[in-house]
Parts: C-alpha cells; sequence; structure tokens
C-alpha cells in the first residue's frame, strides 16, 4: 500500500517517503533471488533515483548487481519484504540517501553489512527506517551512517540506548518509540543538532537531566513511560515547541538531581524569605540580592504558595493541551498538586505570593487563563 | 451517482462525487446525521484522489482543507506521522464526522469534567477506528482525544465538521481545566497557507 508523504519543511524526504516510482507494480507472490535479480537487470536506468522494491517477498538479501543496475539511486524503498540481511550491495551504492526498510525481519547480526565506515554510505546516507523489525539493539554498524539525520527504530524491541548514538552527530530526528527502553544515557544529550527526539511508548524511569543540553530541541515525546519526575534542567530547552507527558505516572513536584545541579544556597535562602514572609526593605540587602528576590516567580495559581527562581520563564507548550499555547512548565507540574488544600505547597498562610482569599480567586483565575493564553 | 431510495442511501464513487452529494445534502434544512456518516462510510479511499492535500508535517499533525461547503461544514483532511496525537478537545457544539482514508487512528472517548472538578479525567471507552470506517461525535456524546498508534505507519483522515469552526477547547487529561484555542489549516485546497508557514495559533 503507497504511503502518502509530503513535504517537510525542513528535510528532505523524510521517512513517509511520497509518491511510488514509475517502477512498475511489484508482485505479490515470494520472488526467488535470481527471477528478482533478472527482472531488476532487465529494468536497469543509469537516471533512476528512486526504486521501490515492496511489498515483494525477499529471500536473500538485496541482488548483487543492484548498484550497478541503478548506479544513480538516491532512494531505496524495501519495506514490507521480508528482508533478513541487507547484504554487502549496499556498500557499492554511491549516493544513496534515503533508505527505507520498514517492517522487514532485520535485527540479527548480519542485519546491516561490515564495511559501512569505508562504505560511500557512511556520508551519503541521510535517511534511514527501521522501523516495525526485529531490533533488540542498536546496531554497532548503525553508528557508522556518520551523515544521518533521520532515523526511525519505532517499533523494536530495543531495550536501551547505546552512548555512542553520539556518533551520530548529524542527527536531527530520532523516532525511538514503541521500543522497551528503560534509561536514557546522558551521550544522547551530545547530538547538537538534534530537533525531534521521540520516546513514547517506552518504559522509561527517568530523563538524565543533561538531555537539558539539547539545544535544538524542538519537540520530545515522552508519552506513556514510567516517569515519576521531571528534572528541573528541562526548563532550559527554550526552543522546546512541543513536550508530551502524557501516561506517566508524574508526582507532580519538582525534583532537582542532587548530584547535577544542587540548589544554590542564595536560591535556598530566597525561597525561604519568599514563602515565610521574611519583611527586607532595599537597605538591608545588596543591590543584587534586592533583584534577584525580585525575580521571584509565583505559581500562577491562587492556591498554590509555590515560588520559584528563574530569571525567565520557560514557557514550554505542550502536546496534551495544545499547539501554539504557552504553559509555563512549573505550572503544568504544580497545578495538581496547588488545587489540592493540604498539600505542602500551600503551608504558609500568605505567602508573598497571591493571597487566597476568595475575591482575588477570580481575578487569579482571570490572569491564569492570560498566562496560559501567551 | 445512484439516486437516494427513501432510506437516503448514498455511495460516494469518488472523493469528488463525495463533496458533490455532502454539498446537496447539506443544502437542506434539515440533514441526518446517520446519511451523512453512511455517506463518508461509502466512500472507498483512493489515495490519487487525496494525494494532493495529504501534506505532513515533521513535528504534529496537519489539518488540510478540501471543501468549505458553502459555509455550511468544513471538510478536511488530516494527517497523522507515526506518533503523532492531538489534546483532548470538544466540537464547539458541532457534529464531527471522522473517516479513515489510510492507517489506524485511535479514538479514546472522555466524559466532561465536573465544573468545579479537579482531578483526572475520566475514559469512556476508546477503540481502534480501521481503514474507511467513519465515527461520530458531537459535545453531547462526549470529548475525545485522537491519536496514530502506530509506530511505523501514517495515517490520514477525512474529518466533516458542521457547522464549521474554528475554536475550541482542550483539556487537560490530569486535571479537566480547558482552554479555548484557535485552529488553523496547514493548507487549504492543496495549497500550504502562509499563517502556518509563521506557526501562529496551530492547534493540536
Amino acid at each position: 500500500m503507497a504511503a502518502a508523504g509530503g513535504e517537510r519543511p525542513d528535510l528532505e524526504p523524510g521517512p513517509e517517503l511520497a509518491i511510488e516510482e514509475s517502477e512498475p507494480e511489484p508482485e505479490s507472490e515470494p520472488e526467488p533471488e535470481p527471477a528478482l535479480a533478472a527482472e531488476l537487470a532487465a529494468r536497469r536506468s543509469a537516471e533512476a533515483r528512486r526504486l521501490v522494491l515492496s511489498p515483494r517477498r525477499l529471500s536473500g538479501p538485496l541482488p548483487a548487481g543492484l548498484s550497478q543496475w541503478f548506479p544513480a539511486l538516491e532512494v531505496l524503498d524495501v519495506s514490507g519484504t521480508g528482508l533478513t540481511e541487507m547484504g554487502t550491495e549496499l556498500l557499492s551504492l554511491p549516493c544513496l540517501h534515503t533508505l527505507l526498510a520498514k517492517n522487514n525481519r532485520l535485527g540479527g547480526s548480519r542485519s546491516l553489512p561490515k564495511g559501512l565506515e569505508q562504505a560511500p554510505l557512511s556520508r551519503s546516507l541521510r535517511v534511514l527506517n527501521l522501523s516495525g523489525n526485529r531490533f533488540s539493539e542498536v546496531p554497532p554498524a548503525l553508528l557508522q551512517l556518520r551523515g544521518l539525520r533521520s532515523l526511525s527504530l519505532g517499533g523494536n524491541r530495543l531495550h536501551g540506548i547505546p552512548p555512542d548514538i553520539q556518533e551520530l552527530h548529524s542527527l536531527e530526528f530520532l523516532y525511538l518509540g514503541g521500543n522497551f527502553i528503560t534509561a536514557i544515557p546522558p551521550e544522547l544529550a551530545k547530538l547538537p543538532s538534534l530537533r525531534y527526539l521521540v520516546l513514547c511508548d517506552n518504559k522509561i524511569q527517568s530523563i538524565p537531566p543533561q538531555l537539558a543540553q539539547l539545544h535544538s530541541l524542538r519537540s520530545l515525546s515522552l508519552h506513556n513511560n514510567l516517569l515519576t519526575y521531571l528534572p528541573r534542567e528541562i526548563l532550559n530547552l527554550v526552543h522546546l515547541d512541543e513536550l508530551s507527558l502524557r501516561g506517566n505516572p508524574l508526582v507532580v513536584r519538582f525534583v532537582r538531581d542532587l548530584t547535577y545541579n544542587p540548589p544554590s544556597l542564595q536560591e535556598l535562602a530566597g525561597r525561604t524569605i519568599k514563602t515565610r514572609n521574611v519583611p527586607y526593605t532595599p537597605s538591608d540587602l545588596p543591590e543584587s540580592l534586592v533583584r534577584y528576590l525580585s525575580l521571584a516567580s509565583n505559581c500562577p495559581n491562587p492556591k498554590c504558595g509555590g515560588v520559584y527562581f528563574d530569571s525567565c520563564v520557560r514557557q514550554i507548550k505542550f502536546v496534551d493541551f495544545c499547539g501554539k499555547y504557552r504553559l509555563p512548565l512549573m505550572h503544568y507540574l504544580c497545578s495538581p498538586e496547588c488545587s489540592s488544600p493540604f498539600s505542602s505547597a500551600s503551608q504558609s498562610s500568605t505567602s508573598q505570593s497571591e493571597s487566597d482569599s476568595e475575591d482575588e480567586a477570580s481575578v487569579a483565575a482571570h490572569r491564569m487563563q492570560k498566562v496560559l493564553l501567551g | 451517482m445512484e439516486q437516494p431510495l427513501q432510506t437516503e442511501t448514498w455511495k460516494a464513487q469518488s472523493l469528488e462525487e463525495l463533496v458533490r452529494i455532502l454539498h446537496r445534502i447539506f443544502a437542506e434544512d434539515k440533514v441526518s446525521v446517520d446519511e451523512v456518516q453512511a455517506l463518508m462510510e461509502s466512500y472507498e479511499s483512493n489515495p490519487e484522489e487525496w494525494l494532493q492535500y495529504a501534506k505532513f508535517d515533521q513535528y504534529r499533525y496537519t489539518r488540510n482543507l478540501v471543501d468549505n461547503g458553502n459555509g455550511k461544514f468544513n471538510l478536511m483532511i488530516l494527517c497523522w506521522g507515526e506518533g503523532h496525537g492531538s489534546s483532548i478537545h470538544d466540537h464547539t457544539d458541532s457534529h464531527c464526522f471522522m473517516k479513515i482514508l489510510q492507517g489506524n487512528l485511535k479514538e479514546t472517548l472522555f466524559e466532561w469534567p465536573e465544573k468545579k472538578g479537579n482531578g483526572e479525567m475520566t475514559k469512556k471507552s476508546e477503540r481502534v477506528l480501521r481503514e474507511n470506517q467513519c465515527a461520530y461525535i458531537n459535545d453531547s456524546i462526549g470529548l475525545h482525544r485522537v491519536e496514530n498508534i502506530s509506530h511505523t505507519e501514517p495515517a490520514v483522515s477525512l474529518h466533516l465538521y458542521s457547522p464549521p469552526f474554528n475554536t475550541c477547547n482542550t483539556f487537560d487529561q490530569r486535571t479537566g481545566h480547558k482552554h479555548k484555542v484557535t485552529m488553523t489549516f496547514y493548507s487549504q485546497f492543496g495549497e500550504r497557507t502562509v499563517c502556518s508557514l509563521l506557526n501562529i495559533y496551530y492547534i493540536r
């Protein structure tokens, strides 16, 4: 079945490869290799840039000779062909930039050929889709594809992500949804161009705070995992447009990862001053500290006494809420607890945050609406 | 085009014909939900007919206007990449028909949250819609989230909304809090829209 695809504004043709080639419609009964080879040889073309072999059944690896018959091949789609190993012919394709091999039986140690490091493919390949296969680990050979920009291993059997993933330094799009991943290596954060990271439908229990170093990240999909908290550092992802968190047993509380970024004494003191209403005047403190204290932000929820210090509130839109709709991450995480009258955050009677008088509730609700609508 | 019998059973042989019949149906004062749903289901998806509207975005699902129904309805095609899903949303007192053109979509129905409610929203039911099936919802039935749960296949769906609307509410599953949002189109009649390029007020 042809997958409908479309333009991506930023990338070259992505995993959703568009329209099938003008190559003739392949038959669906199992194709013994010699017959396929003969057919491909007969249709050889020095100009053809795209070849779709699906949904034939391949009994062996890609037929030897492919690179001679189609030397200009840039896009190869062997999805749904039952492929168990790619074979060495891949190494001879001089200008392949997109390889789609989803829904096959790849996953064994011979899935990718040896010698990728020296092959033109290691520099030319931009897009690799191996979703719907049987990989239980990211094949080390894959990490030789240094030019890779888009990688999908969705719907496989991965239990982890190798730290050497950082070798794919051009990676912009990484889809790992639907696996059995339990942890994220901090080395993932060393991918400077990563814009879209999908980790939904896994078994992830925590996010390393180093992920905050992914400065190019636009979209982070974490829904349906086992996350109980998020590291505060996630607020540093200023370019993040979308973040999905549903289906996680999130405990609604910020937890600072003390190993990496313990709260400063200044912050702890500042919070105490604000939540306990310790009085001070500008003449009591150095100007820098007065300014610091003025940066305290309050959770917009009027019932929450939560106060935090951020020089600018990180506003991240939530996929769960709506598209272009900005909501402070703090508020998102704060709100269910804030609305509970017995939460520890609201122990103080009147902090310097908003008072919770009934009259102000509606004003505050209105303000919340404004904050939420950006 | 078959003439409707007393039970008004239509069969749309193509997307173009579907649109034509819809215009006829909606020209009347009264429109039957069952009739529209049956009509939508009767159209057998043919990618050649809608590929021009099926513009995918890397990061989120897209809404691509196909026909504006003389103001009576909006017909649009939504394109869902792997893992793409919507928020929980209502339908602003309109009728919503959703037909799968390719792939599968999971629809999760939710109860309306209590007025003063501050707890997790209640799931009513969920189902996976298959190719050519057509679902229907309106505000009296409830709220829903729609998502492509496949990690390998994109999905494409055909939506009809009547009357047309461009704002709705999205809901936070954990609290039931709602927020009004404005929706835009990624493309209209097969052409990318400028405001989408500027990414203003894009609803998910």
